[in-house]
């Protein structure tokens, strides 16, 4: 079977800068794979194991973006591809699913496709169900464990953590799915593979080679301003001659708001 | 923040860059989290053997990880990567605590690196295999109680019996001499011909008339295993003496190529590791009325630490690439010793300076540092051994005649798989 792991590269939250008007600053920013991602990166790598086939990690960015490519590969990806283009640098969540959907229908075999549940970047969470959307496949969203992924039958159930309630689902392949963290531990690199991949550069799609135009990408909403998030008032200390005294302060405005 | 590891193209390949990412992963969340309790445990003078319950799952780690044969060949079960290979593992590990180091000193450097380069194939297959994979761990013994850098001094002897040896002797300041499965010794085959007299073994922990026991109290490397090897009457068959018999001390002098390498290497992490603290620390912490990055003493001692971590840096690297190439190096690597473990030490100095009292107390690593540091400054070669080495090179009195067996050259088809 051939499984497409979607793996965002976020920048390590450390390396990171901000502009003067609280964009961030792309330069010199050290990317890492995103932390869902990495788990969704080890769950299609368990499963590939299983049953054989190909496991492609595809990401978007830039084209020299290739670290965590190769890293994901040295964990145990089969095959990789990058998604690259000037036109993707501005593109928003549905964008971007909307050149991953096209670059997975261009791969044509795909039978299940893993990511993380949001980016820890923009956090919007929305893309695995645009992704789906688009390809109009069935989604599978916060899922704590695959039970079981049947090439035969063409099906796989899972269970979706939610609040207060786990749900098993089963859906029929190809589907996509989002994990979430603590699904397993994902492996380190293995030295015998970092040999290997040091060198490959993986494959670059364009915008073009989707068949996709400006207007595809263009973001669906348009940033207007970005200041500051307004500061927290602060508490109100209450005062008096002793600690008895303070309680008992305490007390009656707590009384007084019906906080107790 | 400035990358400390960045414009070493000259040296290292994009692989490099993925092995050293991937160690300091491993450290930062496996070890960093817990190193201070695991140092702290090896603080307590205990009777009996080694049971601390941090150190053989951590082995195991980094055996399953590939650390432990990182720079053998793949066909005797290593990762196959290169000499600056092993001086990346090292350097990342000590980064976050030196008796990770040791490890691969002991195990990789001194150890199995001996095996490759002067092994048969059949011990080869027998030890080096299952010691590259991390399924043995290997200790070295060459100090005992009442002799140390005048190594030959040594009072273990090997007494050929038929076709066997009987070991007699006290090894001690062995590193993992409680954990480790099997054993480089060395010992004496003839007390009458000083360094010609010496041979070298391949001992097994399971070999009757062998046992170990724990120090503790040292003043660093608390969170590894060092302890005593006693061998009493210990049978050693034929097979298992490395190389010919009288060439133990040549072997014993060319483990030390390795193992100091690797001590360099570490060291150089060691200076990383105290310098990250001091840039870190010297932001957030203010006097005068701005943070103490603004005085200038602060910046001096933190202008050293930078010209000491890249000069150790280049030193060890140099070494690595003469490796590679299958170029003798014994004055390179003591060279790099030297200079790196003094380094390790003046910089972890300098950082428990710039934390000030905090720097003082185990809050904060740098004490530390400066602990595990001053053994780099004894062990594998005393710093007195390395500037009598580097004088004695300097004026012509010291030069190394080739080997029986070098250290193979690296070859990256040959040892790739």
């Amino acid at each position: 079977m051939h499984i497409v792991v979607c793996m965002k590269q976020v920048p390590r939250d450390n390396s990171v800068k901000l502009n003067a008007d609280l964009s961030i600053n792309a330069d010199g920013i050290e990317k890492i794979i995103n932390l869902f991602d990495e788990y969704a990166v080890e769950e299609g790598i368990a499963w590939n194991e299983k049953h054989g086939g190909k496991l492609t990690v595809l990401s978007m960015g830039n084209a020299d973006w290739t670290e965590q490519i190769r890293r994901a590969l040295a964990m145990g990806a089969t095959d990789s591809l990058l998604l690259s283009d000037p036109a993707f640098t501005n593109t928003d969540t549905l964008g971007a699913a909307r050149a991953v959907a096209a670059a997975i229908r261009k791969l044509g075999d795909v039978d299940l496709v893993i990511t993380g549940r949001n980016s820890t970047d923009d956090e919007s969470g929305a893309f695995a169900p645009a992704l789906a959307r688009h390809l109009g496949w069935p989604q599978i969203t916060y899922v704590g464990k695959i039970q079981d992924v049947d090439p035969a039958a063409k099906s796989i159930t899972a269970e979706r953590n939610l609040e207060t309630v786990v749900e098993t689902v089963q859906s029929p392949l190809p589907a996509v799915v989002s994990v979430i963290k603590d699904i397993n531990s994902p492996r380190y690199p293995s030295l015998l593979k970092i040999k290997r991949v040091a060198k490959i550069e993986p494959p670059v799609w364009s915008a073009a080679d989707l068949g996709l135009s400006a207007a595809d990408l263009a973001p669906a909403a348009a940033l207007s301003a970005r200041v500051p998030a307004p500061a927290r008032p602060s508490g109100e200390m209450i005062t008096g001659a002793d600690a008895a005294a303070k309680v008992t302060a305490l007390v009656n405005k707590l009384l007084e708001n019906q906080v107790i | 923040m400035l990358d400390l590891t960045a414009g070493y193209g000259m040296f290292l390949s994009d692989e490099h860059e993925m092995l050293r990412r991937t160690v300091r992963d491993f450290a930062e969340r496996e070890v960093a989290p817990h190193i201070r309790t695991w140092d702290r445990s090896g603080g307590e003078h205990t009777e009996g053997p080694e049971d601390r319950p941090h150190i053989r799952p951590i082995l195991k780690r980094m055996g399953e990880l590939g650390l432990l044969g990182i720079c053998i060949p793949q066909k005797y079960g290593g990762a196959g990567m290169d000499y600056l290979a092993l001086a990346v593992v090292c350097e990342e590990l000590e980064r976050v605590d030196s008796f990770l180091r040791v490890v691969i000193s002991v195990h990789t450097g001194l150890n199995s690196l001996s095996l490759f380069q002067w092994g048969s194939e059949e011990q080869k297959q027998r030890y080096l295999i299952p010691q590259a994979k991390g399924e043995l761990l290997a200790g070295y013994c060459l100090t005992e109680p009442n002799s140390g850098t005048d190594a030959v001094a040594m009072q273990a002897t090997a007494r050929r019996d038929g076709d066997a040896y009987i070991l007699n002797g006290e090894k001690i300041w062995i590193s993992l001499a409680d954990i480790a499965d099997t054993f480089l010794v060395i010992a004496k085959t003839d007390p009458t011909k000083g360094a010609r007299g010496i041979s070298a073994f391949i001992v097994e922990r399971t070999m009757p008339g062998v046992s170990s026991y724990p120090l503790h109290g040292k003043l660093g490397m608390r969170a590894g295993n060092t302890g005593g090897l006693v061998l009493q009457d210990v049978r050693v068959p034929l097979a298992n003496r490395l190389g010919e018999e009288g060439e133990g001390f040549k072997i014993a002098m060319a483990a030390l190529d390795n193992g100091r390498y690797t001590v360099a290497a570490g060291a150089t992490g060691l200076i990383q590791a105290s310098l990250e603290a001091s840039l870190k620390y010297a932001e957030e912490r203010h006097s005068f009325g701005g943070p103490i990055a603004d005085h200038q003493l602060v910046k001096r001692m933190i202008s050293h630490m930078v010209r000491k971590l890249d000069t150790s840096r280049l030193l060890v690297y140099r070494a690595g690439w003469m490796k590679n190439q299958g170029q003798r190096n014994t004055r390179e690597t003591t060279l790099a010793k030297w200079h790196a473990t003094v380094s390790s030490f003046e910089c972890a100095d300098d950082a428990i300076q710039i934390h000030g009292a905090y720097g003082y107390s185990d809050e904060y690593p740098v004490e530390r540092y400066l602990r595990n540091a001053r053994g780099g400054i004894i062990y594998e070669g005393t710093r007195e051994l390395q500037e009598l080495l580097q004088a004695d090179f300097a004026l012509g009195r010291r030069i190394n005649p080739p080997l029986r067996c070098e250290l193979p050259a690296y070859d990256p088809t040959e040892w790739g798989g």
